[in-house]
């Protein structure tokens, strides 16, 4: 009853161009302050969640680029231990060349060919294939490898076709023996390969490290050569800083894997403009709803000070003029975050269909910004209402 | 409660009570609970200015108002307005209502501003008892001086009080409905067990009054 009669008296009606005005003003804000947060998290999410760990690549071989001119691509140990120190790298592995001359042909007829090749290895950590063949010892009868998707793909599409040679399946190539000579000074030595998995990560023959470590000091020529590529993990590949530090210093990497750099810059860019425009606007929109609330009060003027005088306590007007102002704030947090869900959804649709996995639901992150700019209007509501009521005395 | 006024004068009459004595300005003087007391004076001597400094609507004075034992000046506003709901209820000589809000309304407003201390009927017992039923669904700002006047003493009838303070409450009155709202304010007090302070200009028989005190 006491607020039917209050509400008679305080008419709120009083500037309602002026509150339609902060309200707008306010929910642009908002809508831009609450998007800026569920980018960020979106962004955030993309690079630290299970799902999208092989969907953006997070390990990268790194190697100098090759311009001809130079005298050598091998990474001296201050240039490694530099990269390393970079606070975009987790982790760094070298891949080990092999010191010996490799050549493999068929060990059966059915599929005759023969070819001089390499091998390259690295920590287990850096590999992206998981399988139980993987691991070799003196008494081992055959030689794991890794080799790259890629080489399956060339071969089945282009080499095989051209040749009148049979595809062949990435179950059947696993279960081909093939032979391996290791040439190492005149002499030759023949073991049996199989390759065991396919790489989409490194473009390399891979073999375990043990092995590498046994036939590098058994057949290696060169004892003291130099990696001349690197692997490092880092959590963003698309951070700009990683690839402006790879370009000054003459180094090269898979460029679709850092194709994300551009996408980092852009929704820097555009977080930083949304979030800037949206604290602004929200400064303006806070400004009109202060002035709303004072105006309110002003036009009362007469009715506050008999109420006071009555024996109205200022808690008991504070109390209902709070009831009148707040809950439209409260509504307008709760449309935006409303109306950001309904985007993040969409925007988790659209990317669905480019593999690209994010949430459905809007982030803790935009929540809670959500509830500190609750706690920010409240503040902004009451201590407005506090310093014009006592005015009024 | 208790009022006491320790040497009390409003600034503006300080010269003129230089000259002069005075039952309360200067004075040390205690109103007691549960007294009823009847301050005369002529125009210009300060009535309505002892009832406002009494209800803490001016603070230009001299001296002390101590409210049991406490002063005046230092009451928070949330204490003041713990005072004017359960305390102090007041008949303002410039009646005071809002002018927008009904009759009812106006009397309904202080009622249920505190916990309230009567049932909304009453409204209508007391309305009947001072001729103003009539009028209680009409805009105050429509009522006659005399309706406004008996609206306010309704008014502050409605609420819990120990001290009721009048204002030269009767000027829009005749004799018989002033007969009628002494009957009620004097049911109402005793009620309470509250005393009262009246400013007047003459001398009347109202009420029977504990001290009569000049200005």
């Amino acid at each position: 009853m006491l607020n039917i009669l209050l509400k008679k008296l305080i008419k709120a009606g009083a500037g309602r161009i002026r509150f339609v005005m902060a309200v707008v003003g306010l929910s642009v804000s908002l809508l831009l302050i609450f998007s800026s947060v569920q980018l960020e998290a979106d962004y955030d999410d993309m690079l630290n969640s299970k799902n999208n760990k092989d969907s953006v690549a997070n390990f990268l071989v790194i190697n100098k680029e090759v311009t001809g001119g130079q005298a050598s691509t091998t990474l001296t140990d201050a240039e490694i231990a530099d990269l390393k120190s970079q606070p975009f790298v987790e982790q760094t592995g070298t891949l080990t060349p092999g010191r010996f001359k490799v050549s493999a042909q068929g060990a059966s007829n059915s599929i005759p060919f023969s070819t001089d090749f390499f091998f390259e290895s690295v920590a287990d950590d850096f590999i992206d294939v998981q399988s139980t063949n993987w691991k070799w010892d003196a008494n081992s009868t055959y030689i794991p490898m890794i080799v790259p998707n890629m080489f399956l793909t060339m071969y089945n599409f282009g080499f095989a076709p051209s040749q009148g040679l049979p595809q062949l399946s990435a179950e059947l190539v696993k279960s081909l023996p093939v032979q391996i000579s290791i040439t190492s000074a005149g002499e030759t030595a023949n073991y049996f390969g199989k390759v065991v998995g396919f790489s989409d990560r490194i473009s390399s023959v891979l073999v375990p490290q043990p092995f590498m470590t046994w036939a590098n000091a058994k057949f290696g020529t060169n004892q003291n050569a130099k990696p001349s590529r690197l692997i490092i993990k880092t959590k963003d590949p698309g951070d700009p800083v990683l690839t402006a530090y790879l370009k000054s210093h003459g180094l090269t990497t898979d460029a679709d894997k850092t194709r994300f750099s551009k996408l980092r810059k852009t929704v820097d860019v555009v977080v930083g403009v949304s979030w800037v425009t949206g604290a602004v606007m929200l400064l303006f929109a806070l400004l009109i709803f202060t002035l709303f609330i004072q105006l309110t009060i002003a036009s009362a003027k007469d009715e506050i000070s008999l109420l006071i005088t009555l024996g109205a306590a200022p808690k008991q007007l504070h109390r209902f003029l709070m009831g009148q102002f707040f809950p439209s704030n409260i509504i307008i947090i709760g449309v935006t975050l409303a109306l950001v869900a309904g985007l993040q959804f969409l925007l988790q649709q659209v990317l669905h269909n480019q593999n690209i996995y994010l949430s459905p639901l809007i982030s803790m992150f935009t929540i809670l910004a959500g509830i500190i700019m609750l706690l920010v209007l409240w503040v902004v509501n009451f201590t407005t209402i506090k310093k014009y009521v006592a005015g009024q005395r | 409660m208790q009022i006491e006024l320790k040497n009390v004068v409003p600034v503006p009459l300080k010269d003129k009570f230089a000259q002069r004595t005075s039952d309360i300005w200067n004075a040390h003087i205690n109103f007691n609970q549960g007294e009823r007391i009847k301050i005369k004076a002529p125009s210009g001597t300060g009535k309505t200015t002892l009832v406002h400094i009494l209800y803490k609507l001016r603070e230009d004075y001299e001296g002390e108002v101590l409210l049991d034992g406490k002063g005046l000046r230092q009451t928070s506003s949330e204490q003041l307005a713990i005072n004017r709901q359960q305390q102090v209820s007041i008949i303002f000589q410039d009646l005071r209502l809002f002018p927008n809000l009904t009759a009812r309304e106006n009397i309904e407003l202080k009622r249920v501003l505190q916990k309230p201390f009567y049932e909304s009927g009453v409204i209508d017992a007391m309305a009947e008892q001072l001729g103003v039923t009539h009028i209680l669904n009409q805009r105050a700002a429509l009522c006659s001086y005399g309706e406004q006047q008996r609206l306010a003493i309704i008014r502050a009838l409605v609420q819990p009080f120990s001290w009721l303070i009048m204002d030269e409450p009767f000027s829009h009155l005749d004799q018989a409905n002033i007969g009628k709202a002494v009957a009620l304010i004097d049911t109402e007090c005793e009620k309470r067990n509250a005393g009262f302070i009246l400013t007047d200009l003459d001398d009347d028989t109202h009420f029977t009054y504990n001290r009569q005190l000049a200005l």
